[in-house]
């Protein structure tokens, strides 16, 4: 959907000098206005339902486990092939250390929201 | 429904915060159009869906943090500031993919239609000034389509890019010295 400025639209203590330039970008700028989609609203509103959902306790415990035996299966990989428990115990943690760091910068991203919003 | 319209964005923004979906909804309703208004502002005509991609993630955006939204500007000034950003940095990845009209393209519409040579010269004009134009800062850009292409008042560029309103005319005023200067620059004639 779209709609139209009236190019002749201006107003009226405009100096003289920028009469021209003024006519130049009314004209150029004639085109259809976009509008959103109609069924924006809808489309949103379902994202949000999607977003705001939170993970109920089924998956909660899987992504628990899942963590639980990845942090095992890597340690036995590493183990199996040689490396000491110090070598070990460091990847591990450099791993989880990374997720906290993801974390933390996705909170400093709304701490950046909560900053404009005063 | 009724109810949500006879409140204001500080009663619904306060329902919003307690997890009231139908409040959050009204204020999507309300204030969609302008945050679109204000991306394609930025993003210019090239951008359409972009644009509607931004109003769409400025809202999750809001939703996700409304909850530390305190109420200390208006809840529009908030949106607004946060879609100006969104846009700004989405504008800034896909700068590269402006499309550019082939010189032959503008050959063949010059020359297959009677008053060829002056309008080459208009169409050629026009491509200088949407050059001129992408070379502003990025507010006065903003503010020139804002007014001239989507047909907002100074109140409203005023609104929309959080100053007052003697800024939004001095934007306009140095973007329009800026493009004669520039366009005279190049060879072109305002007039």
């Amino acid at each position: 959907m779209t709609e139209m400025v009236d190019p002749e639209m201006r107003p009226p203590q405009m100096p003289p000098n920028e009469v021209g330039i003024d006519r130049l970008l009314r004209r150029s700028m004639a085109v259809p206005i976009p509008t959103l989609s109609k069924d924006f609203d809808q489309r949103l509103l379902r994202e949000v339902r999607r977003g705001s959902r939170p993970l109920d306790q089924y998956r909660r415990i899987l992504l628990a486990a899942y963590g639980v035996v990845s942090v095992v299966v890597s340690a036995m990989v590493m183990r199996g092939q040689g490396l000491d428990w110090g070598v070990v115990s460091g990847t591990i943690v450099a791993s989880l250390a990374l997720v906290a760091i993801t974390r933390l910068a996705w909170r400093a991203t709304d701490t950046t929201l909560r900053h404009a919003a005063r | 429904m009724a109810l949500a319209l006879a409140e204001n964005d500080a009663q619904l923004v306060e329902r919003a915060q307690s997890g009231d979906e139908p409040a959050f909804a009204e204020l999507v309703r309300r204030h969609s159009a302008l945050v679109f208004r204000l991306a394609v502002s930025i993003l210019g005509r090239e951008f359409i869906p972009e644009a509607e991609d931004v109003t769409q993630e400025v809202f999750l955006k809001v939703h996700h943090a409304i909850g530390s939204f305190r109420g200390e500007s208006e809840f529009r000034s908030w949106i607004y500031r946060i879609t100006f950003n969104q846009a700004v940095n989405l504008k800034a990845r896909v700068r590269f993919r402006s499309p550019h009209a082939d010189e032959s393209v503008l050959h063949d519409v010059a020359t297959s239609e009677p008053g060829a040579d002056r309008q080459m010269e208009v169409v050629q004009r026009d491509r200088a000034l949407a050059e001129c134009i992408q070379t502003l800062p990025e507010v006065y850009q903003s503010a020139l389509r804002l007014h001239y292409w989507l047909g907002a008042g100074v109140g409203e560029v005023a609104e929309l890019l959080g100053v007052p309103q003697n800024t939004a005319k001095s934007y306009l005023y140095r973007a329009r010295q800026l493009l004669h200067g520039m366009l005279k620059e190049k060879g072109h004639s305002c007039d």
